[in-house]
């Protein structure tokens, strides 16, 4: 078993840390069953347990209808598991909550506010006064790199701009833990490099624990600590991979680095082994 | 939008309407319709226009216009507010669904002379039938809006901190915005309808009145100044409701 | 074995029904005055009007001229429709001047259509026609315009004339938009008609109606406001099980809801 990379101490700038204690998630034995229309049982999720520690940037990888966005709303507490539980810091997880914020493909932006209202909208549910709450958002709106872009409404940005502001809008309300569902799925490759490089940056500031889903090996590889396998539905775990990589990741090295092109080969050789199981008789 | 493109437009919207004034106009010229029951454009244009500046026309469009509102006004609170409960809970749901599938179908006009004997011949049983005919669209419309929200912003708003109490105020009612608009301009347009007839099947005053006294003096062009004014008013309303909806839904991106 | 719950939820129309005239029954004690008879009594009174000859002949025919202004609408409007939504220049000429029309309600036309061609059928089968008109050339414009593009290069492909890509690629893809039309149309066309006869009062069930009102018969004017709501209740349940049976193959759209499906 390899070891986790240290992690370096890095200060904490505007994001305050919510206690010291680890931010765990442990996903004990966690299926899902869902009824489909027509009275049949569709078997998504069979006995997934996973632990995932602190600070550890774990992706979730699969090829499509493997359950793994499943797993991901089970942890978000928007969806509840048919069998098995899910709990964080030991405590049960039974909603949604501001210590797992959630970033989807889609964006989910609320048209109906500017840019700086989605990123307000979080801290001003916390309760924390117009003024600060402006102040703390238009600081994680130019982290973001959307300086000047504050009062523009959703449908005049791009997507990679939109999923910028989608990111913004779920750190205001810091969340210990960042639950991401394929969040470049829906860009050009271009935009897509650029914002893993500037997700990675950003979560250089502050280490948080985060759950990114994606159906790309090489984002995987590239971005994460731990890269959990999955295989097609009924989703299991097939394999974790540690992914031992030196942090800060620079794409244009990590490309050439053949440690990273191994892991990326040896991943993809699990997940062809998975649909081969499907097509053998 | 360049400036020829847009005259161009606007021109070709002009044309069919320049063009029925002139049919018009032709018909009464050229003698085949006789000028007591077909009186010319111009004719009419200039009572009108003598129309509204006369006191006591504007009165008259006042009283219209005050019923229309009444009436419009309740039918979206009471559209609003019900199709939104019944869109948050199954249980109110699934009394209402009945309750409407018997009861939209059946023409309200219908309920009139039931109001009237109910309500008086004044303004309530007027303000009651318009509300009643504008509900529905309404209903329906803010329910399947509502309904049809995307679960992910439930779920963004939800992580955010909003309790589930709130959701339904500060994310699944704004997102319903657009239908619920949608809604209030086919209501808008029905309740400028019934008011009319509402008022000219019984009433002491209103534009639907005067269009009925004229008729039994034959007066036809005096029948068609109220049925042009409504028709004004319609417009207008309508260009204000598309301002209002303009500006709300300024973040949405086009449907 | 059927469920409870199954039995409820198939029922619920015949149970807001009855829970409605229950409403009304007991709202009718409470305010015990003689202009509004309780439900049973309206309800009473309903065989009597149903027997009586003439009755029955005005209202059957107020359904004749539904039916044929319906009809002629339909035949106008559909085509109407289709074209403007394949042909902008067609689309361009009767937009503006449909868009003047609609707000006009359709009924408030029966005094000066009076005027012109006098009391009989053919002024109230004008109104019903014009009435339908307008949602049905509206809904056929918006389904011709949705047809995709696609569609119709592969019916060039295959050979197929404008008329014939028309017929028949054209009008089945807009099928479902178009009797969306129809059921407003539907719709209107028994307000308008109601209404028309409020209005001009010669014959018809809105004529019934007002006659009863003025003549103090109470029970009538209520029993007559159930036998309408019946036509319009049965009517619509009615082309809703056409609709059902000619376009299953489509998915529900909810532009302007109209009811619940």
């Amino acid at each position: 078993m390899k070891l986790l990379p240290l992690r370096s101490d890095i200060p904490a700038e505007s994001t305050p840390r919510r206690g010291l204690a680890p931010a765990m998630i442990e996903i004990d034995r966690v299926s899902q069953i869902f009824q489909t229309s027509g009275r049949q049982k569709h078997l998504a999720l069979s006995e997934i347990s996973l632990t995932i520690e602190d600070g550890a940037f774990v992706s979730i990888l699969g090829p499509s209808g493997c359950g793994k966005s499943t797993l991901l709303y089970i942890v978000g507490g928007f969806v509840s598991p048919t069998g098995g539980v899910a709990t964080m810091k030991g405590k049960p997880i039974t909603g949604p909550g501001p210590d797992r914020g959630p970033v989807f493909q889609e964006f989910a932006l609320f048209p109906w506010k500017s840019v700086l209202g989605n990123v307000m909208y979080g801290p001003r549910q916390q309760g924390v006064k117009p003024a600060q709450a402006e102040a703390q958002s238009r600081a994680l709106i130019e982290m973001v790199g959307l300086k000047g872009f504050e009062d523009f409404y959703p449908k005049e940005l791009s997507g990679g701009m939109k999923q910028r502001v989608a990111l913004a809008r779920t750190l205001a309300y810091h969340p210990a833990v960042l639950l991401m569902d394929e969040p470049f799925g829906a860009l050009d490759a271009h935009t897509r490099t650029r914002l893993q490089n500037d997700l990675l940056n950003i979560w250089e500031r502050d280490r948080k624990t985060v759950l990114f889903v994606t159906h790309s090996v090489e984002e995987a590889v590239f971005l994460s600590d731990k890269v959990v396998v999955m295989t097609r539905s009924p989703g299991r775990i097939k394999e974790i991979v540690d992914i031992d990589l030196p942090r800060p990741r620079r794409r244009a090295e990590l490309l050439l680095d053949p440690h990273y092109q191994k892991y990326v080969v040896d991943i993809e050789h699990m997940i062809d082994d998975t649909s081969e199981d499907e097509l053998r008789p | 939008m360049n400036a020829r493109a847009l005259t161009s437009q606007v021109l070709l919207g002009i044309a069919p309407i320049a063009l029925l004034i002139g049919l018009w106009q032709a018909i009464d010229s050229l003698g085949y319709a006789p000028l007591s029951l077909l009186p010319p454009p111009g004719l009419v244009f200039a009572r009108l226009v003598q129309q509204l500046f006369t006191g006591a026309f504007q009165q008259e469009i006042g009283v219209t216009l005050l019923r229309l509102f009444a009436g419009f006004s309740i039918a979206v609170i009471l559209g609003v507010g019900i199709g939104l409960a019944a869109a948050a809970s199954p249980s109110v749901n699934a009394l209402v669904r009945p309750i409407v599938r018997v009861l939209a179908p059946l023409p309200k006009v219908a309920l009139y002379p039931a109001l009237l004997l109910l309500l008086g011949f004044g303004h309530a049983s007027k303000v009651t039938l318009v509300a009643a005919d504008a509900l529905f669209p309404i209903l329906l419309s803010t329910y399947y809006g509502a309904s049809m929200v995307e679960q992910k912003l439930v779920w963004s708003a939800m992580a955010a901190g909003t309790p589930p109490r709130q959701v339904l105020f500060k994310v699944v009612l704004p997102a319903a915005v657009p239908s619920i608009l949608t809604g209030c301009r086919i209501g808008l347009v029905i309740s400028c309808i019934v008011v009319f007839l509402a008022e000219m099947i019984t009433s002491s005053d209103g534009l639907g009145h005067l269009l009925v006294t004229a008729a039994r003096t034959f007066q036809a062009v005096d029948m068609f100044v109220p049925l042009i004014t409504i028709s004004l008013l319609g417009l207008i309303l309508n260009a204000l409701l598309q301002a209002v909806r303009s500006y709300l839904l300024r973040g949405f991106p086009e449907v | 074995m059927i469920s409870a719950r199954a039995i409820l939820s198939r029922s619920a129309s015949l149970l807001a029904c009855l829970g409605l005239l229950g409403i009304w029954q007991i709202g009718a004690l409470i305010l015990n005055t003689e202009s509004f008879p309780t439900a049973l009594e309206a309800l009473r009174a309903i065989p009597s009007i149903l027997g009586d000859k003439e009755a029955l002949i005005n209202i059957l025919a107020s359904l004749r001229r539904m039916a044929v202004g319906f009809a002629l609408a339909l035949v106008v409007s559909i085509p109407l429709g289709l074209m403007m939504g394949r042909s902008r220049a067609i689309a361009s000429f009767f937009n503006p001047l449909l868009m003047i029309i609609y707000p006009v309600p359709k009924a408030a036309l029966m005094p000066i259509i009076m005027l012109w061609l006098g009391v009989g059928d053919i002024a109230k089968t004008l109104v019903i026609f014009l009435g339908v008109s307008l949602p049905v050339i509206y809904h056929s414009f918006q389904g011709a315009r949705a047809v995709e593009e696609k569609m119709l290069w592969s019916g060039a492909a295959m050979g197929l004339s404008a008329l014939q890509r028309m017929i028949r690629i054209v009008l089945p893809a807009a099928l479902p938009e178009i009797l969306t039309g129809c059921r407003t149309g539907l719709v209107l066309a028994l307000i308008t008609m109601i209404t028309s006869e409020m209005i001009a009062r010669q014959s018809g069930a809105g004529n019934i109606l007002f006659n009863a009102l003025d003549m103090g018969q109470y029970d009538t004017v209520f029993a007559m406001i159930i036998i309408v709501g019946a036509m319009g209740i049965g009517l619509d349940a009615a082309f809703e099980n056409l609709r059902g049976r000619l376009v299953r193959w489509s998915e529900p759209r909810f532009d302007i809801p109209l009811s619940f499906s």
